[in-house]
């Protein structure tokens, strides 16, 4: 009670920035919301079968939803992702750190608490991806301490997904919704608010293109397939697709408006994206299937520049920093 | 709208005020402190590559404590540098030859049989050239019969375009007189024996001539790396050109490097991941353990350029007009605020510092489930993402924010934060 009175006395004190609403209206709450929802699920169906093929179905509509808001590295997100997502994992720390849970049967899989203070690359969806669809490690039947560290990873991260849900739909987006208002240390005007939220999508745009697409493109003498994101399950371009999608429908949500020009250069991802040959981006050694993921790479990078063109010049700011600013 | 009037209002105030006098005055200091930086750098590795001469041509456990002692004393000035990448295109082409971390370090010598072979991401991961004098690398036979500069710089590093493939600077280094710390998160640093390079019969580890040859190499390269770039901070150097070219890039470049390397580099990268992957190899000076004074320099460069102010390894004070006294004049506040995060900042690197000479090591933070570890850890890192915060504010409140991170390196072409 004394929460919403505060909110309506900030809200009334400043105006809340045009968009930030519409943000965490449209995509942010809701799709935050539906991965807690799919997360859960996914743990339950592990509860009643812990094998891989079983799970496929439910794995995949969680790392959908998650996709939906994943790139959004921004409050609780901002650390809360990493434990959600560990990738990418170049010096092989996921594979590493399994392997030695499994060799030693450690029984931190039957702990939930404790399991919270594993190591990321042990916990999440990309420890998952391993898990289920490697080859030698998804093999693992019913009674095996795998099926265990299965039903430990899932429940933990339906654990983390309620948890980012319920922080930023208690606490974060309220700072957000009260940018500029006496008493909000984070935001002290409504433009930064905004400026975050901008910032995020054209990170997220910046992600897919340098790292999801262009990390397993590696150089042309030289590709790197096993770099692609998720490729044991082969959802390496479901990804870019949706983190593509989520970025403009976040764009428009913070504009307030249709942006024609980012419709058209998005239009341009999916026929891009349609044209590629293998989900996995495991062809990528065949120069007609690099050429491909290059004009992907590009089209990206379009819907970037009509969001700067777009967007950018209506808000009339420049990105900040974001996580990706180091080397 | 909103936007236009408080960019008039700022406009404003600049125009009141002696703003672009100002300005190249902040860029004359922030340029001189980077060439009385790189300078300390440069001679503390001249005094490194002494240490590592004597150890080689004497092995002892003082000669090697002195190289030791050498290559800390070397990392001082050096980690308070790092403010000028990333904002500073010069510095960023030139960083990966002697500061790229991780590493591999199975590519150039032996370790234990825990570290596993080459994997997925690194078919060199166990090459141990020191061993190995024909490896093969991408499928091509190398001649390393001898070990010089030139196979270290040209062959080994970032072989076959891996980046972990690290074959020079101070890690390689680093590598080279700790060995690897085998004791996971408990207490204690890596234990290589003097004996390593020791030549003809007492030799341990195998290989102790071209141990030494590797060592050597890999000093001299990092001396003539650190050459280059304090040249291009002198009177007429390139990379004090290219800040001073212009008045509101050159700022640019400033808050570039210091946001840059607060957030996606320090408290990202290097301070949080390794935090939150349990991973005793994920930190930054992991072989000496002497990582938590690297962070702590690192912190003390982002202050030393805000402030305009550099304590020099003699003692000298390289100071002049500041961007702090820039950030003043069009708004106190901020500046004030812009002071008390990074003194916040600087407290809690501190406090790292304080732990860890206290016997609570870096990489004992690091263990799954360690509390205090955690807090000490993440205060650094609440500090550095804090004061990212009002760098930005800084950004908009100088004008920058229509020209901001146009040419940046770091915003146009971000390397992955883990790349």
């Amino acid at each position: 009670m004394r929460l919403a009175l505060c909110l309506c006395a900030a809200l009334a004190a400043s105006p809340a920035a045009a968009g930030v609403e519409e943000a965490l209206a449209g995509p942010i709450l809701p799709g935050l919301a539906a991965f807690a929802g799919a997360a859960e699920d996914l743990a339950e169906a592990a509860r009643a079968d812990c094998r891989a093929d079983a799970l496929a179905p439910d794995y995949h509509a969680a790392f959908d939803a998650w996709m939906a808001v994943g790139d959004i590295r921004l409050g609780p997100s901002e650390t809360g992702a990493l434990a959600i997502a560990f990738w990418p994992d170049d010096r092989g720390f996921t594979a590493r750190t399994l392997n030695s849970l499994i060799a030693q049967q450690d029984p931190v899989a039957d702990d939930a608490a404790a399991f919270a203070e594993v190591s990321i690359a042990a916990r999440g969806l990309f420890a998952l991806d391993m898990l289920l669809f490697d080859e030698t490690l998804s093999a693992y039947g019913p009674d095996d301490y795998a099926c265990r560290l299965v039903r430990a990873l899932t429940a933990d991260l339906a654990g983390q997904a309620g948890a980012l849900e319920a922080a930023w739909r208690e606490s974060f987006a309220q700072s957000l919704r009260t940018a500029g208002a006496a008493g909000n240390a984070t935001f002290l005007s409504p433009d930064e608010a905004v400026r975050a939220l901008y910032t995020q999508i054209l990170s997220g745009l910046e992600f897919t293109a340098d790292s999801r697409i262009g990390r397993p493109m590696g150089s042309f003498a030289r590709p790197r397939p096993k770099r692609a994101e998720a490729w044991r399950s082969g959802r390496s371009l479901r990804n870019v697709l949706a983190s593509v999608e989520a970025s403009a429908a976040l764009a428009r949500a913070l504009a307030g408006r249709d942006l024609p020009e980012t419709d058209a250069a998005l239009a341009r991802v999916r026929v891009a994206a349609g044209r590629i040959g293998d989900p996995g981006f495991q062809d990528l050694a065949d120069p007609a299937a690099r050429l491909k993921a290059e004009i992907l790479q590009q089209e990206v990078r379009g819907v970037k520049a009509a969001i700067e063109a777009e967007l950018g010049a209506q808000l009339g700011i420049a990105p900040g920093f974001n996580a990706q600013d180091g080397d | 709208m909103k936007y236009l009037l408080s960019t008039a209002a700022c406009a404003l105030a600049l125009a009141v005020s002696p703003a672009f006098a100002d300005r190249a005055a902040v860029l004359d200091t922030y340029a001189d402190i980077a060439e009385a930086a790189y300078a300390d750098s440069l001679s503390q590795a001249e005094a490194l590559r002494a240490a590592v001469a004597a150890l080689v041509a004497e092995p002892s456990p003082e000669t090697l404590q002195a190289a030791r002692a050498a290559w800390r004393a070397a990392r001082m000035p050096y980690q308070q540098t790092e403010v000028f990448r990333f904002g500073n295109a010069i510095v960023d082409d030139w960083e990966g030859r002697v500061n790229a971390w991780p590493l591999d370090e199975g590519l150039i010598d032996y370790v234990d049989a825990a570290y596993g072979g080459p994997t997925d991401a690194n078919e060199l991961a166990a090459l141990n050239v020191i061993a190995n004098p024909r490896p093969v690398i991408a499928g091509v036979e190398v001649d390393a019969t001898r070990i010089t500069p030139k196979l270290i710089a040209g062959t080994l590093n970032e072989a076959d375009g891996i980046e972990t493939n690290v074959a020079r600077g101070y890690h390689a280094i680093e590598f080279l007189l700790w060995g690897q710390d085998l004791n996971g998160t408990g207490p204690g640093a890596g234990a290589r024996a003097h004996t390593d390079f020791v030549a003809g019969e007492g030799c341990t580890g195998g290989h102790c001539d071209r141990r030494a040859d590797y060592l050597l190499a890999a000093t001299g390269l990092l001396v003539a790396d650190l050459e280059e770039m304090a040249a291009n901070w002198v009177e007429g150097g390139a990379a004090r050109a290219a800040v001073m070219a212009d008045e509101d890039a050159g700022l640019v470049a400033i808050l570039t490097g210091m946001g840059s390397l607060s957030y996606g580099e320090q408290a990202g990268e290097r301070m949080r991941l390794g935090l939150m992957l349990n991973d005793p190899e994920e930190e930054h000076d992991c072989f000496s353990d002497n990582t938590h004074m690297s962070h702590y320099y690192d912190g003390l460069g982002i202050q030393n350029v805000y402030l305009g102010r550099y304590i020099r390894t003699d003692g000298r004070v390289v100071e002049g007009p500041s961007l702090a006294e820039l950030v003043a004049e069009a708004d106190p506040s901020l500046d004030a605020e812009m002071r008390a995060k990074l003194d916040a900042t600087m407290a809690a690197l501190g406090a790292i510092v304080t732990a860890a000479e206290g016997g609570f090591a870096y990489d004992m933070m690091l263990e799954r489930g360690n509390a205090e570890g955690e807090a000490l850890i993440m205060a650094g890192v609440n500090g550095l993402i804090d004061q990212t915060r009002s760098i930005e504010r800084i950004v908009t409140a100088l004008g920058l924010d229509r020209i901001a991170f146009e040419g940046s390196d770091s915003l146009d072409a971000p390397g992955a934060v883990f790349e």
